[in-house]
């Protein structure tokens, strides 16, 4: 009976390659690989041809599903490879690290608090004594790298003979573990004796050949066996918490240490390469950056690719390697292929060291039900997930599109943001446009919606719904619906609806009820797009207009300035929506409405000058009784402040309206010619803000028309002068004009 | 001591490349005189086995010069592209000198650089008296180069004119050069490579063709990292200034060139060190090779004329001199810089009022 423990890297293709090597010549009759003994059923599928690395297992707490860690495999792991080996030969395969029903509850224990997904998934990335840091560096500084990384790829990851390796590493370990000063790791040892423990078990199963693989550092603790009695003391008791295990696709993103997995590496893109063509001398890599170059139309010979692996070569023959390495490979492309501009090579970091790659999982692995909704949904759709950004425009008049739609939405709601919706450049609201990228972490998100519902559809409709009863207030409330109409939850927004009509009935805030508006009526607006019951909407819309044309005069009175502006702002949006909703019946309330608030001696004059404003765009107020409302406002003679502040309100955002009407112009010339000077001058900066809002053109024609002065101040200046038009020629134009307009006159058309 | 006003890097470093030479047991190419790893010793600096210190002639990242040294190991030449004033030219001349042992086979490139000047001239009066001959032709430093195996150096690549640059391309990719008057050619012998300089600042310069490009590796050789690698090169350079010039004075106090190079950096970044006043940038580009002109002009100021110990009297002039190359904006831009940067700081009074004396 043998049992052999090979000391590996995590992701380290050399490591692979050896395990791999190894396997085959040992053929053992059974397998331990470090990971979470919760996913040896997991393994029964490593077999299936539906899996494509980079995958990960997922192990979490049921009901804390938050709570969880991943086990990412890339193609070039040793442990993949291992595990693969057994899948294919029929040797079985378990895992032998701490179970995490155990871990999980250690952690509970140490720290309650912080649970939140990322700090889990560091669990290899404890806080250590320096030392601990990086272990190996204490040998690469014998072997005078300065970094032990370096040294590790170099002795071990890029050798091509493997003949004694593993023995090597162990003795490596083994030394440093003796020399360096005792670590204190409480769960490292309960990892290492449960490891023994599963070492021990196969050994009393009957296996003969037993292969072991292990991170390096643990190698030495398995080969020295203490006594069995110590490993079970230290076992005895310890605290269990239920985990559930899945299979989810990874990416090779997730892979490196920018996005924050503690065991990550690099460049993954760079050891796939390494582990599908261990012998290549850089040819074929440079071969894949140029095939990327010229695919951004940049021009690459091949005599560039040929003097860019010469230089790698020369550059490694500099340093005393005997192979190029990624280091080598880009300084060569950095000098032969970019002619020294950093900035490609980040192109090549992104798209071949990094690589977007995203794995495969087959539908057949048992999952989350909600899990399993998303996934079915996504293929139903042909939307699959993607590593890279991938953009996406619908056309919300197809089904197909629209059922996008609606699912991209509902996702949404869940708060998986694989894709957020872009700007779109077409007018229409029958098209969107969406950004799709799929990070692995998105899979975790889904099952903790999975108390929820076991569909999407029913998962957002119930999670919207316990949002909306804790919502802060009105407004909140309106935002959510808003988003749940695109996603087609009837019952979702009959539930919105009726809190918003609760909401707004008890309220007494006009300007709560004035904020909500806007994102109400853009709903209405969607309704036919989106063959949503938009009348069910509108009639809250109607409702909640009606309450506020009620309160709206008493909240302008005697309010300050600050709060005027605020209001007029307010009211502008209210217009626009009113306008756009259409109605005869409300507009003429509205009108009344607004003619109260100017008719009211103490609604605060820049609101008063707005609502009259209104009042003169619909042609409600007009000549003789506009110059009376302007001469009643600006002869206030005990505050021209008020004044100035009702003129401002008048003219908000454009003053085209005093270059037409001479009779106005007057009015306000007169105005501003009774100032006193030190009125005058504590007014010019009011005037200015006011005049300033408006269009280049404006002020120079207001300019202009002050600099000449008017001869008739009664006369309107555009009055129609019917004897220039010639209509005979005028006639000439209109069939092109209908044309144009694509208007087909009966009889000129054929 | 030698009464040469400047000696080239082979004469004035022949001891240091004599112990390389002896303590170098690694494979040369060809014509080299010292291996690349070698080459890479003697421009980064380092100690030998037994025990010889090499002097660093350039300080900065160690990957592009080893870059630059693998290039010239391949038939590819070496382009050194930078900002006026980060030691491209110093970096070509050390390089020559360390490979060929010769850092003298050097055309400068300018507007007026002719074919003549790069491929062949004539003899004229020969040419009349003899007819074409070997004995009428002029050779050029890229000819020499290629008969003996040597690097040749070509200044200001850019400046040359596209059509004559463009001569060099069959030099490049056939290594030799065909002289179709005697019906004959110079073959490169091994050994030969180009080493040519260019910068990304000026103006009216020709860029290379894609053909031409596509014959040079190119290696950027950036501004200075951070504050400390700036002051150790104007030190360095600075006390080599002194040996070759003899001069009296007191070597400069690392003060004293931490201030220069913290002015220096400020103005070329347009933000004071500590990342909080923004200030005006001006024209100039004020490289680290400014800098170290600006230390030498103080010394020999101080040891002709004061009493023999930089002040801030003694830089003020140079300072004023490298910043202010435009006589409206850039005044401006010191006047502000002065004022806002240098007064408030209490220990750089003696700068603000020298500057302030010389009334500009």
């Amino acid at each position: 009976m043998s049992v052999h423990v090979l000391g590996i890297r995590h992701h380290g293709p050399g490591s692979a390659r050896n395990v791999k090597a190894f396997l085959e010549k040992t053929q053992p009759d059974i397998i331990l690989v470090e990971g979470p003994p919760e996913g040896d059923e997991l393994l029964r599928w490593s077999a299936h041809s539906g899996f494509k690395p980079p995958i990960a297992i997922l192990a979490y707490i049921p009901d804390q599903p938050h709570r969880a860690v991943f086990y990412p495999f890339a193609e070039f792991s040793p442990e993949w490879q291992a595990i693969y080996f057994g899948a294919r030969k029929n040797i079985p395969v378990r895992f032998m690290d701490l179970p995490l029903v155990h871990s999980f509850a250690l952690e509970k224990k140490e720290k309650p608090a912080e649970d939140t997904i990322s700090s889990n998934a560091f669990r290899h990335a404890e806080v250590t004594p320096e030392v601990y840091q990086d272990p190996l560096r204490h040998l690469a500084e014998a072997a005078g790298f300065n970094d032990g990384e370096r040294w590790w790829e170099y002795m071990f990851e890029h050798r091509r003979d493997d003949e004694g390796v593993f023995d090597a590493v162990q003795e490596a370990m083994q030394t440093l573990r003796t020399e360096l000063p005792q670590k204190d790791d409480y769960v490292e040892k309960l990892r290492e004796a449960y490891m023994r423990k599963t070492i021990r078990q196969a050994e009393k199963d009957g296996y003969q050949n037993i292969v072991v693989i292990c991170g390096a550092w643990h190698a030495p603790a398995l080969v020295n066996m203490p006594k069995q009695k110590d490993d079970n003391d230290l076992l005895k008791g310890l605290p269990k918490v239920k985990v559930e295990t899945t299979w989810i696709p990874w990416t090779y993103n997730r892979l490196t240490y920018t996005s924050g997995y503690g065991a990550g590496i690099k460049s993954p893109g760079w050891y796939e390469h390494v582990w599908h063509y261990p012998n290549d001398d850089g040819t074929r890599w440079m071969a894949k950056v140029a095939k990327l170059f010229r695919s951004r139309d940049m021009d690459t010979s091949t005599a560039h690719i040929i003097e860019a692996v010469r230089l790698a070569e020369a550059l490694a023959a500099l340093r005393n390697l005997s192979k190029a390495r990624l280091e080598e490979l880009n300084e060569a492309t950095l000098a032969v292929l970019c002619n020294g501009d950093e900035i490609l090579l980040q192109l090549i970091r992104e798209q071949l060291i990094v690589s977007d790659t995203i794995g495969q999982v087959p539908h057949e692995v048992p999952k989350p039900p909600l899990l399993q909704d998303v996934e079915k949904t996504q293929k139903r759709l042909r939307t699959p997930a993607e590593a890279g950004i991938k953009e996406l425009t619908l056309d919300l008049r197809e089904d197909t599109q629209l059922q996008r739609s609606i699912f991209l939405h509902r996702l949404l709601l869940i708060d998986v943001p694989w894709a957020h919706i872009m700007q779109v450049r077409s007018k229409g609201t029958f098209k969107e446009q969406w950004q799709l990228k799929w990070e692995p972490e998105y899979s975790i998100r889904i099952i903790e919606k999975g108390n929820w519902g076991n569909t999407l559809e029913e998962a957002s409709a119930n999670y919207v719904a316990a949002q909306a009863k804790d919502a802060p207030g009105l407004q909140a409330v309106c935002a959510l619906l808003e988003k749940v109409i695109p996603s087609d939850l009837p019952k979702a927004v009959q539930a919105l609806i009726t809190q918003i009509n609760n909401l707004a009935a008890a309220t007494n805030d006009v300007v709560q009820l004035l904020e909500a508006l806007p994102a109400l009526v853009s709903v209405s607006r969607y309704g036919n797009v989106r063959q949503t019951d938009e009348t069910m909407v509108l009639g809250i819309v109607n409702s909640m207009i009606a309450r506020v044309f009620v309160s709206l005069p008493a909240t302008c009175v005697g309010i300050d300035e600050e709060a005027g502006s605020k209001m007029t702002e307010h009211i502008y949006q209210l217009n626009e929506s009113i306008i756009l909703l259409n109605q005869q019946d409300q507009r003429s309330e509205w009108y009344t409405t607004l003619r109260t608030i100017c008719n009211h001696p103490n609604t605060a004059p820049i609101v008063s000058g707005y609502s009259t404003r209104i009042l003169c765009d619909a042609k409600i107020v007009e000549g003789e009784e506009l110059a009376n409302r302007f001469h009643f406002a600006l002869s206030r003679t005990a505050n021209t402040s008020e004044a100035a502040s009702w003129l401002e309100g008048f003219l908000k955002g454009s003053g085209t309206i005093l270059i037409i009407d001479n009779r106005l112009w007057t009015l306000v010339d007169q105005w501003v010619k009774s100032l006193s000077e030190a009125d005058f001058i504590a007014l010019l900066p009011l005037m200015r803000r006011t005049f300033s809002q408006f269009s280049h053109a404006e002020r120079r024609k207001i300019g202009e028309k002050a600099k000449k002065g008017i001869t008739d101040p009664t006369a309107t200046a555009l009055a129609p002068a019917e004897d220039i038009a010639d209509v005979a020629r005028a006639m000439r134009g209109i069939p092109v004009i209908a044309q144009l307009l694509g208007i087909n006159k009966k009889g000129t058309d054929q | 001591m030698s009464t040469l006003l400047r000696q080239h890097a082979e004469q004035l470093f022949a001891h240091e490349l004599d112990e390389l030479r002896k303590a170098d047991t690694e494979k040369r190419p060809p014509n080299w005189s010292l291996s690349p790893q070698a080459v890479v010793t003697y421009i980064l600096g380092g100690k030998l086995k037994n025990g010889f210190e090499v002097t660093p002639k350039y300080i900065g990242n160690r990957r592009l010069i080893e870059i630059a040294v693998a290039t010239l190991t391949t038939d590819r030449a070496l382009l050194l592209y930078g900002l006026p004033g980060t030691a491209k030219s110093w970096v070509s001349e050390h390089l020559a000198a360390a490979i060929s042992g010769n850092s003298t086979l050097i055309v400068q490139g300018t507007a007026g650089t002719g074919e003549e000047a790069i491929r062949y001239g004539w003899n004229y009066a020969r040419l009349l008296a003899e007819g074409p001959s070997e004995k009428a032709l002029v050779e050029t430093p890229v000819m020499q180069a290629m008969r003996d195996g040597k690097i040749a150096r070509i200044e200001e690549l850019t400046r040359i004119g596209s059509d004559v640059q463009d001569t060099l391309i069959t030099i490049l990719s056939e290594k030799t050069m065909p002289i179709p008057e005697l019906n004959t050619e110079v073959q490169a012998v091994k050994g030969f490579n180009v080493i040519a300089t260019a910068n990304n600042r000026d103006k009216g310069v020709n860029e290379l063709s894609g053909a031409l490009k596509r014959r040079f590796n190119t290696v950027i050789l950036p501004l200075p990292d951070n504050m400390d690698e700036e002051i150790d090169i104007v030190r360095r350079r600075v006390q080599s200034f002194e040996k070759i010039m003899e001069l009296p004075a007191e070597p400069p106090a690392v003060a004293e060139i931490k201030r220069i190079v913290t002015i220096f950096r400020e103005l070329r970044s347009g933000v004071t060190l500590d990342g909080k006043t923004k200030i005006k940038v001006p024209s100039g580009t004020l490289s680290t090779a400014e800098a170290i002109s600006v230390v030498n002009s103080g010394m020999a100021m101080a040891a002709y004329f004061g009493d023999g110990s930089l002040t801030a009297a003694d830089l003020a002039a140079g300072i004023i001199g490298a910043v202010v190359k435009d006589p409206v904006q850039d005044k401006i831009v010191w006047q502000e810089y002065l004022e806002t940067v240098v007064k408030p700081r209490d220990e750089w009074r003696d700068i603000y009022r020298a500057c302030r004396d010389l009334g500009i």
